[in-house]
């Protein structure tokens, strides 16, 4: 009776204030009778609860004390009072012994001296004193204590600071603020910072402006902290965007290049288009992109896109080449790769090179490096220093480091390049039998991209071609790179060519008028030396430049920049490491400044300050009828070192400035696929969706739990992740289905439990992609009959077969989805077929909203739940109120998962395998989509791929645990792929989507489209119950 | 300042039988005490002293019991405490008498009164002694509770 009573009251009274008490009456005496039955717990009188909780904790006393006393019959503890207490009115005796006496009465003696010596409550000292002599704020100031306290209270103020602070807070305070800002301390920290994540050379720049994240080994800007979503799609369909996009990577291939074009030919395959031995490309004209696959294994293991750039072979230059032993044929080619795909990308290019063998780096100018020009001595002393920067060489020589081990040189160095790589990992591998060399250039260089119609403005207006060295330091044997560059008429009469055909791009419209991935050598002063006052934007100034040379600018819109002027000494070694070391400070230039006469004119050129660098012009939107060229734009490749000297000046044009976000928006107006997000099928592409998955759901999990999305009810399996190999396989069986008949539905289910392990990849092959393109299209749009004609066959399932055939089933198609309405797809979003009565109602009034998904129940709730509850109950319940509640929850978990899909039937398991056998038979017959009613198949397969053995530990309410059902027939329209990215399209506006769709089910779907409505499809995202209307493009 | 203002009854139970000591429990004197007011003083009276009381405290080794009651009518229970004669419990009646020790103002000065009581109880017996065995445990029990009262200070002043 009364134990009820007690966990009743027990569970009533909150933990918290539970705790208060018992620590407030730890000190307190508790009765001691002989008998146990409740008598602490009796609610006596009726105003306090004298169940202080003691049975829980030991005895204080009572064990001290009365163990002993059991020899006399006084056993008190309570333990023994119960397993023997029917003994007890026996066993005590009539008479009364001294010493038993005296024991009891001792034992409570030291009971009531704990009472009243310690102090009850508060455990500050000042409880002990009387009301009188307290003080205000006695526990800050220790002082108003009497002295007797003081120390005790001053245990008690250190220990309650150290509670309240972090213990690590400690040593950081170890220098003065003065010491730790000086230059050469901050540049340690700065490279202690560095050792995990490498930075950029304008990181500092990004860090005070950008959110910044640590990705692939780099720390990046993600997005600025500054509202600029829409200035910087302004910036790129008007002006210009800036991006550091120094983070790729660039490979370096040297050697003959009959060997290189033939190594390279087994990387890539003619069907995805041009490779790598475009004539464009190899000529060195054009910058090219190629998709890169493992050697010989075409359609799958992809790897990733990489762009290209041969180093053309001019005649300027073979005047000198012959030198070399190679002679002519000698090639130079770097390949420009995402940071996450080097890992993949440069051993396959070693295998395929055959270059096994490690160059060590200490020997970084052995390499076969056609020489410009004999190489001037690269070490000058001091004294060789012209008069004009009397205190800038030393200076400078001594700050810059390219790969010199960081221990050798002085402590406090400035790391550029890609530091983190220990001095004795080899960066350059030669192969003895192709005479191949390649060499990784991670870091060695720095590229900018500008995005926009005006980035020729922008540069023409920051960049000036070099000015000639005059008589005097042409004849002077120099340190510098360009004076002995000078010597040489070639070069001269090349530089001026260069020069002419960059000022000419002044008198351009647009930066699309220029040839897509034309390229551009030049070598420029340093802009710093024409840094404006202000900021200012740069704008297209067409007038002046009109009409001096119409024709010549005409010519170079059409047939692009000549092959010669392609050339520069951005690709020798020497040269780039030349200027680099020789790099004036930024102080230097403030020196030079200062003594200018006049105020804010041209400085004059230090012999230090050319720069060669490359122009490579970029793109715009190729594809889709809108927009055309839209985001086109240029990079600019720079000697690593120079990035903050081209950065701030870039920036003082007005340009405004992206990050990760706003290059992932550009590929996304431009409708193309961005690297990792896009190329599920590369490894890299697949780390990358793992990774995403994990922060999504990381970011779901710090939701409250009230607040988060339910995604089962809203039907979605995987809102962080796309699977697509489950997508892919499913899609195979239901065709195999709709072509077999209904008696292979069973064994198709029974297969779906164990699917093969086949990978899947997606479909680049351009001349099948085109062939899709033009089935998307609805046949009755003018454009289709206009871009085709008659080139591709008309769509039957012959054909279709055909294809699906050549490509296998398990391929994916990357498609650009436009909705026709409104809405806004988001990440993930599921992409489905639409059924025979969706497209009816689209047909009868167009501007209709969708269909709506049914709300699914979520019959996991019920089990994530339970362990909780068995958490809260643990304390107070008995044994038969614990087990209870499971047996509750568990009947309806095991019984209402059959029904767990919004089909039409959620009966019961027994009648499962009537229904969906008779639906598969009657199918075929009526030569329906077999797949599209999704009522009786997807609750068999949930059935049987759900069994409720499921681990419950992993369960998060509102997502499916892992072992998911079919993924296509789980919502009541089947799913045809997923949504890679998608947002709200300021340049088509309207909301638009890249994803990836099965080939199979495309073709499936698309055969079973009426021709005028070919290529709709519905989109949901993944927290809506809401189905959109989206049209199919699909680009080649 | 405001509160209710609480005095304790420090009582000691004198029991003739001491095998009925275990019988006793807090509940029994409760309801001993309840009873006893009720005869004493009536409805009225009962009603007045049953705010506010409680058994605080009970040792049935030594018969110690504390007793709260609100200072505004704490004569009542007082002074019905002669009254009792007998507690009742688990159907047992023993015959006992409770005897007041001690009235105080908080349950702090009972406490501290008990344990001046306990040793000077402790200190009385010393000398009357029958057996050596005796006085050594006597005196072992003495030292216990001081030495532990001296450990408790050195406590404290950690």
């Amino acid at each position: 009776m009364s134990l009820v009573d007690f966990l009743q009251s027990y569970q009533k009274m909150s933990t918290a204030k539970h705790r208060m008490r018992d620590k407030k009456m730890r000190n307190q005496p508790t009765n001691v009778t002989y008998s146990s039955q409740g008598s602490s717990h009796w609610r006596n009188g009726g105003d306090t609860h004298t169940g202080r909780g003691r049975d829980l904790s030991p005895h204080p006393w009572g064990q001290g004390s009365s163990h002993s006393g059991h020899a006399q019959g006084g056993g008190w503890v309570r333990g023994h009072q119960r397993e023997g207490h029917g003994g007890y009115p026996q066993a005590l005796p009539t008479h009364i012994t001294a010493s038993a006496f005296a024991k009891a009465r001792a034992a409570e003696v030291n009971a009531m001296l704990m009472a009243v010596t310690k102090t009850t409550g508060s455990s500050h000292v000042f409880g002990a004193l009387p009301k009188h002599m307290r003080r205000r704020a006695m526990s800050h100031n220790t002082k108003r204590l009497p002295c007797r306290l003081r120390d005790m209270a001053n245990n008690m103020l250190e220990k309650s600071q150290k509670a309240g602070q972090k213990v690590k807070k400690e040593q950081s305070k170890s220098k003065s603020r003065k010491a730790r800002r000086r230059h050469g301390n901050m540049l340690l920290e700065f490279n202690r910072r560095q050792r995990k994540n490498l930075w950029l050379e304008t990181h500092i720049w990004h860090a005070k402006r950008f959110h910044m994240v640590k990705r692939w080994g780099y720390c990046l800007g993600d997005r600025p902290t500054y509202k600029c979503y829409r200035a910087c799609y302004r910036a790129m369909s008007s002006h210009c965007l800036l991006q550091d996009m120094s983070y790729y990577c660039c490979v370096e291939l040297q050697g003959p290049g009959e060997q290189l074009l033939a190594a390279l030919s087994k990387l890539t395959s003619k069907e995805t288009g041009p490779t790598f031995a475009a004539a464009m490309c190899v000529s060195g004209r054009r910058q090219g992109s190629v998709v890169v696959y493992r050697a010989g294994q075409y359609p799958l293991q992809p790897l990733g896109p990489v762009t290209f750039l041969w180093r053309p072979t001019t005649q300027g230059r073979r005047g000198q080449e012959d030198q070399g032993s190679q002679g002519s044929t000698h090639r130079q080619l770097w390949i420009w790769a995402h940071p996450t795909m080097k890992t993949d990308l440069l051993p396959e290019l070693q295998a395929v090179c055959q270059c096994s063998e490690a160059v060590l780096p200490p020997a970084p100018v052995d390499l076969p490096v056609p020489q410009p020009a004999p190489t001037p001595t690269l070490a000058p002393g001091p004294g060789a220093c012209p008069e004009a920067v009397p205190a800038s060489s030393s200076g400078s020589k001594r700050k810059w480091s390219s790969r010199e081990p960081e221990a050798a040189g002085p402590p406090a160095k400035k790391l550029l390049g890609y530091s983190t790589i220990s001095a004795t990992t080899p960066v350059t591998w030669r192969s003895s039998t192709t005479g191949i060399v390649i060499s990784d250039l991670t870091m060695e260089m720095v590229r900018y991209r500008l995005i926009g119609p005006l980035s020729h403005s922008v540069l023409t207006e920051t960049l000036a071609p070099a000015t000639h060295c005059d008589a005097t330091g042409k004849s002077r044997p120099s340190p510098f790179w360009w004076p002995d560059h000078c010597r040489d008429d070639c070069n001269m009469s090349l530089h001026q060519q260069q020069a002419g055909v960059f000022n000419m791009l002044k008198g351009v419209y647009s930066t699309a008028e220029v040839p897509a991935g034309s390229v551009l050598g030049l070598t420029v002063d340093d802009p710093r030396l024409t840094l404006p006052n202000k900021r200012s934007k740069a704008v297209s100034d067409i007038r002046k430049a009109q009409g001096v040379n119409e024709e010549r600018r005409r010519e170079l819109m059409l047939k692009g920049i000549p092959e010669p002027l392609s050339q520069s000494s951005l690709w020798d070694r020497s040269v780039r490491d030349n200027v680099t070391h020789n790099k004036m400070t930024d102080q230097e230039v403030n020196r030079l400044r200062n003594d200018v006469l006049v105020p804010g004119s041209r400085l004059p050129t230090p012999l230090q300050g050319r720069v060669p660098v490359l122009l490579v012009q970029q793109s715009g939107k190729s594809q889709g009828t809108e927009m055309g060229s839209w985001g086109a734009g240029w990079d600019l490749l720079l000697p690593k070192a120079w990035g903050m000297a081209f950065w701030v000046p870039l920036v003082y044009r007005g340009v405004r400035i992206g990050g990760l976000r706003m290059s992932l928006k550009h590929a996304q107006n431009k409708g193309e696929p961005h690297f990792p997000h896009d190329y599920p099928d590369c490894p890299a592409g697949a780390r990358f969706q793992e990774e995403q998955e994990a922060e999504l759901l990381a970011k779901f999990r710090r939701r409250p739990p009230a607040k988060r999305t339910n995604y089962i009810k809203h039907g979605c399996l995987a809102p962080f992740r796309c699977p697509w190999q489950q997508l892919v396989e499913e899609w195979e069986l239901i065709v195999k289905e709709g072509g077999g008949g209904g008696e292979e539905a069973v064994a198709s289910m029974e297969q779906e439990v164990t699917p093969p392990q086949s990978n899947f990849t997606v479909l680049r092959n351009r001349k099948s992609l085109r062939q899709l393109s033009a089935w998307c299209r609805p046949t009755s749009s003018k454009c289709q009959r206009a871009r085709n004609p008659g080139s591709t066959p008309q769509l039957n399932r012959n054909v279709a077969a055909s294809l699906l055939s050549a490509h296998g089933g398990s391929s994916l198609v990357w498609i650009r989805l436009s909705l026709v309405t409104k809405g806004q797809p988001e990440q993930h979003a599921l992409v489905c077929v639409p059924t025979a009565e969706d497209l009816q109602l689209v047909r009868k009034e167009p501007g209709c909203t969708g269909p709506q998904e049914p709300l699914h129940t979520d019959h996991f709730k019920s089990r994530v739940k339970r362990p909780r509850k068995k958490d809260h109950n643990k304390p107070g319940t008995t044994s038969s109120s614990s087990t209870k509640p499971e047996n509750k929850q568990s009947d309806p978990a095991s019984t209402s998962v059959p029904g767990v899909n919004p089909g039409p039937d959620p009966s019961s398991s027994s009648s499962l395998t009537n229904p969906s056998s008779s639906a598969k038979q009657s199918d075929p017959a009526s030569t329906s989509v077999p797949s599209v009613n999704p009522g009786p198949d997807p609750s068999s397969s949930s059935s049987l791929t759900n069994p409720s053995s499921s681990c419950t530990s992993a369960l998060t309410l509102g997502l499916w645990p892992e072992p998911l059902p079919s993924v296509t027939s789980h919502c009541s329209r089947v799913t045809l792929g997923w949504v890679t990215q998608g947002d709200f399209s300021l340049s088509a506006g309207c909301g638009e989507a890249l994803g990836l769709l099965s080939l199979t089910g495309l073709l499936h779907t698309l055969l079973r489209q009426p021709e005028g409505q070919r290529g709709l499809v519905l989109l949901r995202n993944p927290g809506s119950l809401q189905y959109r209307f989206a049209k199919i493009n699909i680009e080649v | 300042m405001v509160r209710l203002k609480s005095r304790y009854l420090l009582c000691g139970v004198c029991v003739s039988d001491r095998r009925n000591l275990s019988l006793l429990d807090d509940r029994a004197i409760y309801t001993a005490t309840k009873a006893a007011v009720a005869r004493a003083h009536g409805d009225y009276g009962a009603a007045l002293s049953s705010l506010g009381f409680s058994v605080k405290y009970l040792n049935a080794h030594t018969g110690i019991v504390f007793l709260r009651c609100r200072k505004s009518h704490y004569r009542l229970i007082w002074s019905a405490l002669p009254f009792i004669t007998s507690l009742e419990n688990r159907g047992q009646r023993v015959p006992c008498f409770l005897n007041c020790l001690h009235v105080g103002g908080t349950i702090r000065t009972c406490q501290k009164f008990l344990v001046r009581y306990n040793t000077q109880q402790l200190h009385r017996m010393l000398p009357l002694c029958q057996s050596e065995a005796e006085r050594s445990e006597i005196r072992k029990s003495v030292l216990s509770c001081t030495l532990k009262k001296e450990a408790d200070d050195e406590e404290e002043d950690e």
